[in-house]
């Protein structure tokens, strides 16, 4: 592993990002910046699909530090997340000491002299041989700096998010049987939310939040040109052009940038040579997720006159992809 | 500098943005790192330490151009040095057409004078600007202003000068572009009036002391609130939603220790050769269902209100909700909160039923629900009930009400009266209230808060 590195102004932080394949503006590369110079975790927030996840890795690639994901979900408790003690570990390591143990016990003649000496080797079943270290303790307690990714926070229950308050604001777990265990390195902390559901305040207060909202065209298409570099830039304009216009349609689900990659890269695998209506209809899906959407989309393509577009003005783009 | 930031800051809470002082801080060591030179680093460090929650995102970029501004009023151009003597003469001679006032703006807009900040504070004051403090009234305070210096007027006269210099023999394309100009300098002084409108107003709202009394607020008796009172509790029934839906998770969480499940406890423990270390136990629902009945007139339109906020806030802890309204008959409204911000369904409902003189009916309403929506009520139903219980000397309906109440599993009335003035008057609570399970008195946000935190606890 490379060692690590920080970064001395949010330009560097976004060259960084950019050689990792990640295509930040200037908004995302300030904000990181200040998250990482203040040492505060940053809660990000947007549509799903924008690359909040992606700006995890990214930053994980590009500082050289390991990557460690917590996936949030209804009902993720603290053994889920911080640790547990592994006891069919502890039971079968018994049961192969057995001989050991009975070694060490027969020379105690009263009962409480053999519980007394077995309360002594005790230390041996909760030791950090049998924690069992979920992805909060492996960040706190990872020799290398880490960047800790925790993901859809907003699926997670209130309570939990409680918890994880406690493990944000220091750094430190206090597990009963082995007392205080504290950061080695400070990780570097990315929230991300879907806004299914209002955080708390006192986890807002904590955080530093952006909003990453659905890019602009020519950011879009930066990215496409980025990911896709079969896909020719003529057809890379055309594709981006009408997902733009998709997004200002009143969809059910609108389609998120890693469903205009999946789509430039469908068009690359069929080799498409233009944006025509097959290619479009067979196509189509891989954008759009709703069979209702699906329909609309259509219907909107299959317009016979370029007269009305979804939304303001597009018109002029329905001619240019139709030949 | 610092000043203006923390001015900034109490600007950003007046108009509803909540900043600790924890994130006022981080605000400044953000600045510390990177310096104020770069505007737009700048604000994306205020922004980031500011602003938790997309909503407030435009109030953000609204005040801070107001207070961070480039402060760029337009230059306007000068006319006067650019006319030939005949076209000056022409048009002194055309503006005497104009009343005095008309005239000496129309002077003034040749020669591409600005307004003087002292000119401005004395129109701010005589449009009642100093009292303006929420930045919806930026356009309407500029148009205020417009008005002062009679700008509708002016662009008629510009119009009619124009065609005045036409018709004595000015050159077409010279009259053309002179009112060109003369368009973009008024254009010009518009800018500098909106800009000088959002400055004041946001100043107005960075001295408005923080916040004080939500508390005392939560504990005003609905009937004595005034409009703006009412606008600063429904941000509050949002912060409030969010405490009790904690509450509520939580003890749902801990309340999961209902029956053994033999099944999956064996399948947990196959791993520990079947030794029950790991116990599952089933889960219990423990949503309730709801039927929501809400008096919206005049007296209690307020308490409803809220009432129906918070517990559409709360929506992902109850399994089913049917809400009515009613005045002299019963309304379904539920459909109107799907998918929508409760605040906007509520201002929609009402509007479906305007104020004005109604009869107070429950008797009627009751009638009417027991007709059309009785299947809503079931043995699993809490059936709840909000309303002072006047029914203007109507026929309350006993009847009714205890079939209602025999077929739910709880009947609930939360009522924002005092027990003491029961049976007052047209009151015909005490009539009903043998016939209720719960009676909550509910004359504040807090007391409502408290009530809607039993409802949801003892199901």
């Amino acid at each position: 592993m490379t060692s690590t590195r920080s970064f001395a102004s949010p330009q560097a932080l976004k060259n960084g990002l950019s050689e990792q394949q990640y295509i930040a503006n200037d908004e995302i590369a300030t904000i990181m910046y200040l998250s990482q110079q203040l040492g505060k975790p940053l809660l990000t927030e947007g549509p799903a699909g924008v690359g909040k996840t992606e700006l995890a890795k990214a930053i994980a690639g590009a500082t050289g530090r390991e990557f460690i994901r917590l996936q949030c979900y209804d009902g993720l408790d603290e053994t889920k997340a911080l640790y547990e003690w592994e006891y069919a570990k502890q039971l079968l390591y018994t049961q192969l000491l057995r001989d050991k143990l009975q070694e060490t016990l027969s020379s105690t003649t009263t009962l409480t002299e053999a519980a007394d000496r077995l309360a002594h080797e005790e230390d041996v079943f909760f030791s950090m041989r049998f924690l069992l270290q979920r992805p909060l303790l492996k960040a706190i307690l990872s020799e290398l700096p880490t960047v800790l990714l925790i993901d859809e926070i907003d699926r997670a229950d209130a309570e939990f998010e409680a918890f994880l308050l406690e493990v944000l604001s220091d750094f430190q777990v206090s597990v009963p049987e082995l007392g205080t265990l504290s950061a080695v390195h400070r990780p570097l902390v990315i929230l991300t939310s879907n806004n299914t559901r209002e955080l708390s305040e006192a986890l807002k207060r904590r955080c530093l939040y952006i909003f990453i909202d659905y890019p602009s065209i020519e950011q879009e298409m930066a990215v496409v040109r980025l990911k896709v570099p079969e896909l020719s830039a003529k057809m890379a304009r055309q594709a981006v052009e009408l997902v733009q216009s998709l997004r200002s349609m009143d969809l059910r689900k609108s389609p998120s940038i890693s469903e205009t990659l999946d789509w430039a890269k469908a068009l690359v695998a069929i080799n498409a040579k233009s944006l025509d209506v097959k290619t479009m209809e067979t196509t189509l899906s891989v954008l759009l997720k709703h069979e209702s959407d699906l329909q609309r989309a259509r219907r909107w393509l299959q317009r016979p006159s370029p007269g009305s577009g979804p939304g303001d003005g597009e018109d002029s783009r329905l001619t240019r992809w139709r030949n | 500098m610092e000043e203006r930031i923390v001015k900034f800051i109490s600007a950003l809470r007046a108009a509803g943005v909540r900043v600790s002082l924890a994130e006022s801080a981080d605000a400044f060591r953000a600045i510390d790192e990177l310096g104020v030179q770069d505007r737009e680093v700048f604000r994306l460090s205020l922004l980031s330490t500011l602003v938790k929650d997309a909503s407030s995102i435009p109030i953000f970029e609204e005040l801070f151009p107001l207070f961070f501004g480039t402060s760029g009023v337009p230059p306007l151009l000068n006319l006067s040095d650019d006319l030939s003597p005949e076209e000056a003469k022409m048009i002194s001679q055309a503006l005497q057409q104009f009343k005095e006032q008309i005239r000496q703006m129309m002077e003034r807009l040749m020669r591409g004078e600005q307004l003087s900040q002292e000119e401005m504070e004395r129109l701010g004051k005589f449009v009642g600007l100093n009292q303006a403090d929420d930045l919806r009234y930026r356009e309407w305070m500029t148009q205020r202003l417009q008005k002062a210096l009679r700008f509708p007027e002016i662009r008629q006269a510009l119009h009619e000068l124009a065609e005045m210099l036409s018709q004595m023999g000015m050159d077409k394309q010279r009259v053309e572009q002179f009112e060109r100009l003369m368009q973009s300098n008024q254009q010009a002084l518009e800018d500098q009036l909106r800009q000088f409108a959002g400055q004041k107003i946001a100043e107005n709202l960075s001295q408005q002391p923080p916040d004080e009394g939500v508390d005392a607020l939560l504990n005003r008796p609905f009937s004595s609130l005034s409009d703006s009172d009412m606008q600063r509790l429904r941000k509050e029934v949002q912060r409030l939603s969010a405490v009790l839906r904690t509450r509520v998770a939580l003890r749902q969480k801990r309340a999961k220790g209902g029956q053994l499940d033999a099944k999956a406890t064996i399948r947990a423990n196959l791993k520990h050769g079947n030794v029950p270390i790991e116990v599952k136990h089933k889960e219990r629902t423990q949503k309730p269902k709801l039927v929501v009945i809400c008096d919206v007139s005049t007296s209690m339109r307020s308490c409803s209100e809220l009432m129906l906020s918070l517990l559409y806030a709360l929506q992902d802890q109850i399994s089913k909700t049917y809400a009515f309204v009613f005045i002299d008959h019963i309304e379904y409204v539920s459909p109107d909160f799907e998918g929508k911000d409760a605040r906007e369904a509520v201002h929609g409902v009402l509007e479906r039923m305007p104020s004005g003189y109604y009869n107070t009916d429950l008797g009627n309403s009751l009638e009417n629900f027991t007709r059309n929506h009785l299947d809503t009520v079931d043995s699993r139903t809490t059936f709840l009930l909000v309303g002072d219980g006047r029914n203007n000397y109507n026929d309350p309906r006993i009847d009714l009400f205890k079939t209602l109440t025999r077929r739910c599993r709880r009947a609930i009335w939360l009522n924002p009266e005092t027990p003491a003035l029961w049976g007052t008057g047209d009151s015909d609570m005490l009539k009903y209230a043998p016939d209720c399970d719960v009676i909550l008195k509910t004359g504040t946000l807090a007391e409502l808060t408290v009530a809607v935190d039993r409802l949801l606890a003892q199901h």
